[in-house]
């Protein structure tokens, strides 16, 4: 056969390979036809017969490539709903190969610092968490109590030490290598279950998880920051007790409970009712906290706001 | 596909399952491109091989990090794509190589005995 007539046989069989592998998802057909052509050539090269003679239908060759590329095991047609092993390593290879990932890895070394700073911060915060009990821990310690002095400081003496054990290196022992990484790991690790109890609304949001109901989600919101009671008057300026709050998602409205301590009623189904207020509370030193004095407004005369929600006419 | 209830061993079937492995072997050898592949299958006695097989299979082992690949000009013919085993290849076929040993361990174990009962 001239070698024109065998490259026109070589594309026109390949062509009806491709056409018959038309389903195949593009980038895994691109990829199993990439090298045909020239793999059919060399196929052509060998012989004067044409490449149907050789090898048989192209829709067939199709069908056995198909079979052999997806796994050669597995029949060919069903989708998985699982990637093989092989395509999960290719996945993998291709994530691992992409401008991204090599980007990434550029940055990496620059963000180690960032890391010993968190570290510091976290194994803090866990050592807070356990010694401390899980109340009131927020993302940054209030500072005017003792106990949130205290993490501060803690935290800045481990920010000191983990920045200056980061840039000793990593030890050139193995073993040690191999246990360093596992301590950053396990801080990571434990941290975890402490920042999602603390919660992801910000200062905005407090939990206490001690005292509020189980059957709600653990926060409540508080508009003010640092506030730590809510003193009910009627519209007669009568001073109300056990008003239950909620908000506009139902959930109990539970105040920031700050360095007073808080007696909370407890319900008949053994539950405490951490949204009764004013929440009857005492300071460091043990002392009722009183209720402040407020300034009640006057309300207008001669409005019928007394007289119930007028219902409306049909 | 059709089910080989007591009919004689169908070769092709039992090539599906082993040709990763025998590829990974020729490869071991020497690098190497599609069609010297098929060859070299043939010349060892599997010649039943498929050429549209081998091509797959190449381009799947390939796809799954099994294999480098380079282009070879060739002068008088195409461009030649070789195939030659890194790592991760080595360890497959090591690993597939004592697959393969334990299973025909076991199935010549089952077929001696057969045929040992049989002379008593």
């Amino acid at each position: 056969m001239p070698n024109s007539q065998q490259a026109n046989d070589v594309a026109n069989y390949a062509a009806a390979v491709r056409s018959a592998l038309a389903s195949l998802p593009e980038a895994e057909r691109a990829s199993l036809l990439e090298d045909l052509e020239n793999h059919l050539a060399e196929v052509a090269g060998e012989s004067d017969l044409s490449l149907q003679e050789r090898l048989g239908q192209p829709e067939d060759y199709a069908a056995e490539l198909r079979s052999a590329y997806s796994s050669g095991r597995n029949t060919p047609n069903v989708k998985r709903r699982w990637p093989t092993r092989e395509r999960s390593w290719a996945l993998v290879k291709a994530a691992f190969g992409t401008q991204v990932y090599s980007e990434l890895r550029a940055l990496l070394p620059e963000l180690l610092p960032g890391w010993w700073v968190l570290r510091a911060y976290l194994v803090v915060l866990v050592l807070a968490f356990m010694f401390r009990g899980d109340r009131n821990l927020r993302p940054i310690p209030n500072p005017f109590s003792s106990a949130g002095l205290l993490q501060i400081l803690a935290t800045l003496i481990a920010i000191f030490i983990s920045v200056r054990l980061g840039r000793r290196g990593m030890p050139a022992n193995r073993g040690w290598r191999g246990a360093a990484l596992a301590v950053n790991v396990a801080v990571a690790v434990l941290a975890l279950p402490v920042l999602v109890s603390m919660g992801t609304a910000g200062s905005y949001a407090y939990l206490d998880a001690g005292t509020s109901d189980p059957y709600f989600p653990s926060v409540s919101a508080g508009y003010y920051p640092g506030l730590t009671n809510i003193y009910p008057y009627s519209k007669e300026g009568k001073a109300l007790n056990d008003v239950l709050l909620y908000d506009q998602n139902g959930r109990p409205l539970i105040a920031d409970r700050g360095d007073v301590v808080t007696d909370v009623p407890t319900g008949a189904d053994g539950l405490p009712i951490p949204n009764a207020y004013p929440l009857k509370q005492r300071d460091s030193s043990g002392l009722p906290v009183l209720p402040p004095r407020v300034a009640l407004p006057p309300w207008p005369t001669g409005t019928p706001a007394a007289s119930p929600t007028p219902t409306p006419k049909p | 596909m059709q089910q080989t209830g007591g009919y004689p061993i169908d070769t092709s079937q039992l090539l599906k399952g082993v040709l990763d492995l025998a590829v990974l072997a020729v490869l071991a050898d020497h690098d190497s491109y599609g069609y010297d592949v098929l060859r070299r299958l043939r010349d060892s006695g599997l010649d039943g091989v498929g050429d549209a097989s081998v091509y797959g299979t190449l381009r799947r082992l390939y796809q799954a990090g099994s294999l480098n690949s380079y282009v070879v000009p060739s002068e008088e013919g195409p461009h030649r794509k070789y195939y030659g085993l890194n790592d991760r290849g080595r360890s497959a076929l090591d690993q597939s190589t004592k697959t393969w040993g334990s299973f025909t361990r076991a199935l010549d174990h089952l077929l001696n005995g057969r045929s040992s009962a049989n002379a008593k």
